[in-house]
């Protein structure tokens, strides 16, 4: 081993050690990817979500010639984005090791095809939110990473939009916050027939704010895992949808690794006739991890009987003094509140959508707060 | 032009009957009152003629200005002048009283027409002034955290801003204070006119004290078993309503 000049002997080791685990880690990802099957019934991170169905037809059309179609655009960024390449061994490893829930075969084949998107090296406080948007008319696989430096404050806006009948977007986005720092990101999907997006926030001490919101797809799987490295980090995850036809896959995990931190999700849906909205959160807690403060709610308003939600919350505490506490409530419209909306002549299609709104207005709410 | 109502007896669905032949008559102009003691079917009336779905009508008849009100459904009685101050108004959280107003008031204009955003917010301002209501009212949710009062004086704002033609107040009386029952009267007194009618439902004299009605008709076991002047509120305020069982 070469030691640099200016380097201390505990720091070479410290060095070295650092590079031995990220070797291993890496192949033991290239293990995973290997060794990893498509998602299928058995997998129960994909229960209720159709697998035969749709990771089969995605994995198809990623395993596929098909070339990637699609344009990414950034706004407001400066100095800080960064096209992403192929030839970047820094992002390629930290997606290599970017955790899923239950698609790592997935991830596998999204690694094959890298090479879209953006990277942002966040070092001072946007004035304007940064707006990242990726627009595809077939197939897409987009990989964003934001890295947002020590006490910095930064805003975010992601948009992935279809356009047309059959597009198709996969996409990664990889967060990482330093002490200190905070980062609101909204993250807005719409109209694809095939859509997932894997997002991985690892915070060392600062703030991340998250909301998503899919919109309008045939079918949308998001995977959030959410990892606190530090004491003081604080997390706080929203999402607002209103699925209107076809499957709405959420899937989120609250991995707190260090204590005295915290976190929070509210994910609340409306959910129209003929739509199915499936819902798998855990907090996980350390062992070790004291004064951990974690909560999670999932609240689905259900507007026709055939409406379909699966709500699967759940909690993994191996540490002994934390507050973590995990909530499902599903429902039908308010009878008593449509009628005191119909009752002032408004017309019961708009005053259901004033209900819904309603529903989903203090995630967003609370989003613009934070 | 008359609210009438002919032999109409309702149910809870699937449950008990409340109303049994009910035959009143509403000319436009007039202030009816009705009375009765608890559990005669006041305020089941006015839920059935609104279309409330917890109930259901057996028989009889309702014609608000000639039209079969029962035909409609809920939204087109309101549109066709039909209001009802609840008893209990119900709380809308995530729906602010402005868009709450806006909608219903932009449901009743013509197919194309917009609601006029500017005179909207002046003429509810205005009206929330008369009521002695704060104007960050508008930016809250309709009645959420409101208390027992603030949630009347909301609801007869609703009324002032729609203007019906028949507005039924269901025990609005009801958990206001003398001041606030004064400025909630003044506000329904306003709007009496030739070409409005109010049926008013109460317990208490003290609100026909303030809303001087026109008739007053006392409601018991699901009929209409008097039809008076004004002298029956004393009647009833002295004596209660022992003489209804001792007719029975």
């Amino acid at each position: 081993m070469d030691f640099p000049q200016n380097m201390s002997m505990e720091e070479a080791f410290a060095q070295a050690e650092a590079e031995a685990k990220l070797n291993q880690a890496l192949s033991e990802s290239k293990a995973r990817f290997e060794n990893a099957v498509l998602p299928n019934r058995l997998n129960e991170d994909w229960r209720f979500g159709r697998p035969h169905k749709y990771a089969t037809a995605l994995a198809e059309l990623l395993r596929s010639d098909k070339p990637s179609q699609g344009e990414a655009k950034v706004e407001h960024a400066g100095e800080a984005a960064v096209p992403v390449s192929a030839d970047d061994d820094d992002l390629r490893r930290t997606e290599m090791l970017m955790p899923t829930i239950g698609s790592d075969a997935l991830l596998g084949m999204h690694l094959e095809r890298f090479g879209s998107g953006y990277a942002l090296y966040i070092e001072e406080d946007t004035k304007k939110p940064i707006r990242i948007e990726y627009t595809t008319t077939g197939l897409f696989t987009s990989s964003t990473f934001i890295m947002v430096a020590p006490g910095v404050t930064a805003e975010v806006v992601e948009i992935h939009r279809g356009e047309g009948d059959t597009a198709c977007m996969f996409a990664t986005r990889n967060i990482q916050v330093a002490e200190g720092a905070k980062l609101k990101i909204l993250h807005h999907s719409a109209h694809m027939e095939r859509y997932m997006c894997i997002t991985n926030i690892q915070n060392m001490g600062g703030q991340v704010v998250q909301l998503t919101r899919h919109d309008t797809h045939d079918w949308a799987r998001e995977e959030t895992v959410a990892e606190i490295y530090a004491p003081e980090s604080d997390i706080q995850l929203y999402s607002s949808n209103l699925p209107r036809n076809g499957v709405l896959d959420l899937h989120t995990k609250q991995i707190h690794h260090a204590g005295g931190a915290t976190s929070n999700l509210l994910y609340k849906n409306v959910v129209y006739e003929g739509a199915t909205a499936i819902f798998a959160g855990n907090i996980f807690v350390a062992p070790g991890a004291h004064h951990t403060d974690a909560y999670q709610s999932n609240r689905n308003m259900l507007l026709s009987e055939k409406a379909t939600v699966h709500s699967l919350p759940g909690l993994e505490i191996l540490a002994d003094k934390v507050r973590c506490s995990h909530g499902s409530a599903s429902s039908g419209v308010d009878e008593q509140q449509l009628f005191y909306l119909l009752s002032r002549g408004i017309p019961r299609e708009e005053a259901i959508g004033l209900l819904a709104y309603g529903f989903e207005k203090d995630v967003i709410e609370k989003y613009e707060r934070a | 032009m008359s609210l009438i109502i002919k032999d109409l007896s309702a149910r809870v669905k699937d449950g008990a009957q409340i109303l049994n032949g009910i035959n009143l008559e509403i000319p436009k102009g007039e202030v009816h009152a009705i009375m009765g003691p608890n559990g005669s079917g006041k305020s089941t009336l006015s839920k059935v003629l609104c279309g409330h779905p917890d109930y259901e009508v057996i028989s009889g008849t309702a014609e608000l200005d000639g039209q079969d009100l029962f035909a409609m459904s809920v939204d087109e009685r309101s549109r066709a002048g039909l209001f009802l101050a609840f008893q209990y108004p119900v709380e809308v959280p995530g729906v602010t009283n402005a868009n709450f107003m806006r909608a219903a008031l932009q449901a009743r204009l013509p197919k194309g027409e917009e609601l006029d955003a500017v005179s909207f917010y002046k003429t509810m301002r205005a009206k929330m002034a008369a009521l002695g209501m704060d104007t960050k009212f508008t930016a809250r949710a309709v009645n959420e955290g409101f208390s027992g009062g603030e949630k009347k004086r909301n609801d007869i704002l609703q009324m002032m801003m729609l203007e019906p033609s028949y507005a039924i107040l269901d025990e609005t009386d009801s958990g206001l204070d003398v001041d606030a029952l004064r400025i909630v009267s003044d506000g329904v007194n306003a709007m009496r006119a030739p070409f409005r009618s109010f049926l008013v439902i109460t317990h208490y004299k003290r609100l026909l004290d303030y809303i001087k009605p026109d008739v007053v008709h006392v409601l018991y076991k699901g009929r209409i078993v008097r039809t008076a002047g004004y002298e029956i509120v004393e009647h009833i305020e002295q004596n209660g309503f022992d003489f209804l069982k001792a007719e029975e």
